[in-house]
């Protein structure tokens, strides 16, 4: 027993620390703390050095598996000049000098890199001074090189640390001079996970992870169906099991999140979900309950049988070249509605008191969280202190904070720590799911069998609309400036939301996931049908001249066509693609997103029963200039292998307004024996960086469709890929 | 409520907990050993695989009351985090969010301790209890590989 004792107290001083530290979370452990004597230099939020010439740089956003807590550090030690193996990595909690924290949209790289060089070069330029001012000679006459400022003049030489005490006395320069690109040392090189170590000894804290003394655990029984509210409930058999402390209601929100249910509280977490097991709960089910997914695709259906409700593009005249054009194809395509699934289950804790409250676990948007608390309690922002975890994986799912309004609820009810602690068949249950929906296409080919006219007819179950967002339904579905638009002479878009119960999310390259299997695939229908090279078909409609073409969505103002026409070229070379081989079948695809251009080629061959396996996938991307080589080709070849799973067994179909799916056996994951080998090619580049957390995804299943049309003539229009279906 | 007596990573602890809690909650909530992941609950994802008397099993789906052996978690697979695929992970730069890691790991170790030197198959076979939603499986299979061959080999 004395062991057990051991291992619990010091979990509870570690998790304490972290709570309790919140910004500055484990400083407390290095020797250095300890020391009286110790000064330290912050010149900002985002850095600190100490006079025992301890570095310690600060991770500002959540850490979902994106590589952020490890590349963002990398640009501020690039410009502090300081050797990475002797920095300590520690993760912020929400602070407002830190600028905007959250992880969606792959903008972290981007958004952060001009005020993280800021962070980095402030400090630096400051130190120089300070050994400047020491040697009385001019800034020019000294240079900082890892972690020390040396005299040009001599081979005198100051550690940071040795300067940090008097650094601290500097004004903060607002606009320190930038290394130059060709002098990055750690910019652009390979760096490792900075928890790499903490996670595969099983000490990386994550949500779950999270324990505060006097903790209770809550399960929550939700209605399956969205929107549906507790009619009545029986708690009898619940109280009866061992510790199970109290059953609580809750109720609506009145916002998206869907919070209204029955909690369960208890000492621990089986007996939470036991109690949760044994509620005996009568729904009122509300209108949600007549949804069905056949239901969606009749609305679906009689939506495209007419013009689209809103009106986005509309350039020549369609009507007039379909008319003339007869080489034409018109097709419908489909995708399912998807669930995110992060590993790490959906779960928070809150410690909410009289008038202030602390809360800690997976979020990709802790100032939300922040507003949210606040909204619930009623406790002003200021009091409501957000710590940061590790995050299990986010994919657009922790983008909803319902699992933390649960936390925050109950805290607040029974004014106790609770980690509320979601089941997969919760999570699954109660997803928001990626949009489902049809798309009607039409494209016609001319006289020189060139790309003449394009119709996009689509009709999704719009995210913005679920939300009840002021912004138009389509901006989350479809994008109006992507490829071909502006290439074709005659093109109209039009789009119809469908107005459902069944939530709709951001799900991983949101929008770009349906539209680029679409488009991708039919531009390869439409090479085939002008007996084009589906490589060569694309080069063509690009052109020869190198243009910027308007892009109004994220990622715009525009994107360039030389480096679209770039990724594909090279692609086209690295994978062989002109070279035809005897049972070698290949699959093209190639998209801009988010301001990065990835191309991608999948290799299949036929087993013996004509079922396609994946031999490889090729991937090429231009996202400007890398920052963590590691992290990028593990972001690309992850995208990829997701892209994939979605495409051969992604789906959650609907019945009486609920999932019909509830956990991996009956919601397929990609495992290993279907990943693919996968070779990444980045292309060198002096561009300014974008994310990388999305873009290597949307095109995967487009490649891959179009790679099974190479090899059985078999027209992939829905997903998931049925290889029956196909091999038949 | 029942006394029971584990072996977990060479230690004797003596809990009083209900018979049917599995494995995992008794390891994450009544010791603090959270390495041990919760993905599934139901033996389909592989994160809270640990081994029992070496072999790997499903922590969420074995009660307590059924555990007959030695068990090992990923705090007690090595004494200072040093197994060979421990180390391989961190070499090949094996994690992305990170959660499933451990599980991956004890699956590894299982497979490795009874085929020293496992071909791609035999780690897809080995593996496929074992769920990655961030796609590393390449990285998995790459490091397997190289703890095989008995450290870094780039
Ligand atoms: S949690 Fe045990 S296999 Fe998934
Ligand atoms: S690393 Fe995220 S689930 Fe495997």
């Amino acid at each position: 027993m004395s062991e057990v004792m051991k291992i619990k107290r010091r979990d509870f001083i570690k998790i304490s620390g972290i709570t309790g530290t919140g910004l500055i979370l484990g400083f407390g452990l290095s020797a250095g703390a300890r020391d009286k004597a110790l000064t330290h230099f912050e010149p900002n939020a985002f850095l600190k050095i100490g006079s025992d010439n301890s570095i310690i740089i600060f991770a500002k956003n959540p850490e979902i598996g994106q590589g952020v807590k490890t590349s963002l550090p990398m640009i501020i030690a690039e410009e502090l000049e300081v050797d990475w193996n002797n920095i300590e990595v520690i993760q912020a909690g929400l602070d407002s000098r830190l600028g905007a924290q959250f992880a969606g949209g792959s903008t972290a790289i981007k958004t952060n890199w001009q005020t993280l060089r800021t962070a980095g070069a402030a400090g630096k330029s400051m130190l120089i001074a300070t050994a400047a001012g020491k040697w009385q000679i001019s800034e020019s006459e000294c240079y900082a090189e890892r972690g020390v400022v040396k005299n040009r003049r001599n081979k005198k030489q100051f550690t940071y640390g040795e300067l940090a005490g008097d650094a601290s006395k500097l004004k903060v320069p607002e606009a320190p001079s930038f290394k130059d690109p060709k002098d990055f040392k750690i910019i652009g090189t390979s760096k490792k996970g900075v928890d790499n170590q903490q996670i595969v000894t099983g000490t990386a804290e994550f949500g779950i992870d999270a324990r505060k003394e006097g903790m209770l655990v809550a399960t929550v029984l939700k209605c399956p169906v969205y929107g549906g509210k507790v009619a009545s409930f029986d708690d009898s058999e619940t109280k009866k099991i061992d510790g199970v402390r109290h059953v609580i209601k809750i109720d609506a929100l009145g916002s998206v999140e869907r919070v209204a249910g029955v909690a369960v509280v208890a000492d621990n977490t089986w007996a939470a979900m036991k109690g949760k097991k044994a509620l005996k709960v009568t729904w009122d089910y509300g209108e949600g309950a007549s949804e069905s997914s056949a239901g969606i695709l009749e609305k679906f259906d009689t939506y495209l049988a007419k013009n689209g409700e809103i009106g986005l593009r509309d350039d020549g005249d369609i009507d007039a070249a379909f008319n003339k054009n007869e080489k034409a194809i018109e097709a419908i395509y489909e995708v399912p509605f998807l669930s995110h699934v992060p590993m790490e289950p959906m779960n928070y804790c809150a410690d909410v008191k009289e008038n202030e409250c602390e809360v800690w676990g997976p979020t990709q948007v802790p100032g939300y969280v922040q507003r949210l608390a606040s909204g619930i309690t009623g406790i002003p922002r200021e009091n409501i202190k957000v710590n940061m975890t590790r995050v299990g994986g986010g994919f657009g799912r922790r983008l909803m904070a319902d699992y933390a309004a649960d936390a925050i609820t109950i805290s607040h009810q029974i004014k106790q720590p609770v980690q509320v602690v979601w089941s997969r068949e919760d999570d699954i249950q109660y997803d928001y799911y990626r949009p489902a929906g049809r798309y009607k296409l039409k494209a016609a080919l001319d006289n020189a069998n060139k790309l003449t006219a394009w119709y996009l007819n689509a009709s999704t179950t719009s995210r913005n609309l679920f939300r009840g967002s002021q912004e138009s339904p389509h901006t989350t579905e479809v994008f109006p400036d992507g490829f071909p638009a502006g290439f074709v002479p005659n093109f109209r878009m039009e789009y119809t939301p469908v107005k459902t119960v069944v939530p709709s999310g951001a799900w991983r390259a949101p929008g770009h996931n349906a539209t680029a299997f679409i488009d991708q695939s039919f531009i390869d229908e439409m090479a085939h049908l002008a007996k084009k090279d589906p490589v060569d078909f694309r080069l063509e409609i690009l052109g020869n001249e190198d243009k910027e073409m308007p892009y109004a969505d994220h990622g715009g103002p525009t994107y360039s066509t030389k480096r679209l026409k770039n990724v594909i070229k090279i692609a086209a070379e690295k994978s062989n693609w002109h070279k035809k081989e005897a049972g070698v079948y290949k699959g093209f695809a190639a998209h801009f997103m988010f301001g990065a251009y990835v191309a991608e080629v999948v290799t299949l061959s036929l087993d013996a029963n004509k079922e396609p396996h994946i031999e490889n996938v090729l991937a090429v991307v231009d996202c400007g200039i890398v920052v963590n080589r590691s992290g990028a080709m593990s972001q690309i070849e992850g995208g990829i292998v997701d892209g994939l799973g979605a495409a051969m067994f992604g789906e959650v179909t609907i019945a009486d307004g609920m999932a019909q799916q509830d956990n991996f056996d009956t919601y397929k994951m990609i495992r290993m024996k279907d990943a693919p080998k996968i070779e990444v090619h980045l292309v060198e580049s002096k561009e300014s960086p974008e994310g990388l957390g999305e873009m290597s995804l949307p095109m995967i299943s487009a490649a891959y469709a179009n790679a099974i049309f190479a090899a059985t003539g078999k027209r992939i229009r829905k997903l998931p890929v049925q290889l029956s279906e196909v091999s038949s | 409520m029942a006394q029971f007596s584990l072996n977990i990573n060479a230690q004797t602890y003596n809990i009083d907990v209900s018979p049917d809690t599995p494995l995992l909650w008794v390891l994450r909530d009544t010791l603090g050993l959270k390495g041990t992941k919760f993905g599934c609950g139901k033996a389909l994802c592989g994160a809270c695989t640990v081994h029992l008397d070496g072999n790997a099993i499903r922590s969420c789906s074995f009660p307590v009351s059924a555990v007959k052996g030695k068990v090992v978690t990923i705090e007690g697979l090595s004494e200072k985090g040093d197994h060979p695929l421990q180390l391989a992970w961190q070499e090949v730069d094996v994690p992305q969010c990170g959660y499933c890691q451990t599980g991956q790991i004890m699956s590894a170790a299982a497979l490795l301790q009874r085929n020293p030197s496992p071909t791609d198959k035999d780690i897809d076979m080995a593996m496929s209890g074992n769920i990655c939603r961030c796609g590393t499986y390449l990285r998995i299979r790459k490091a397997i590989h190289t703890a095989a061959k008995g450290g870094a080999d780039e």
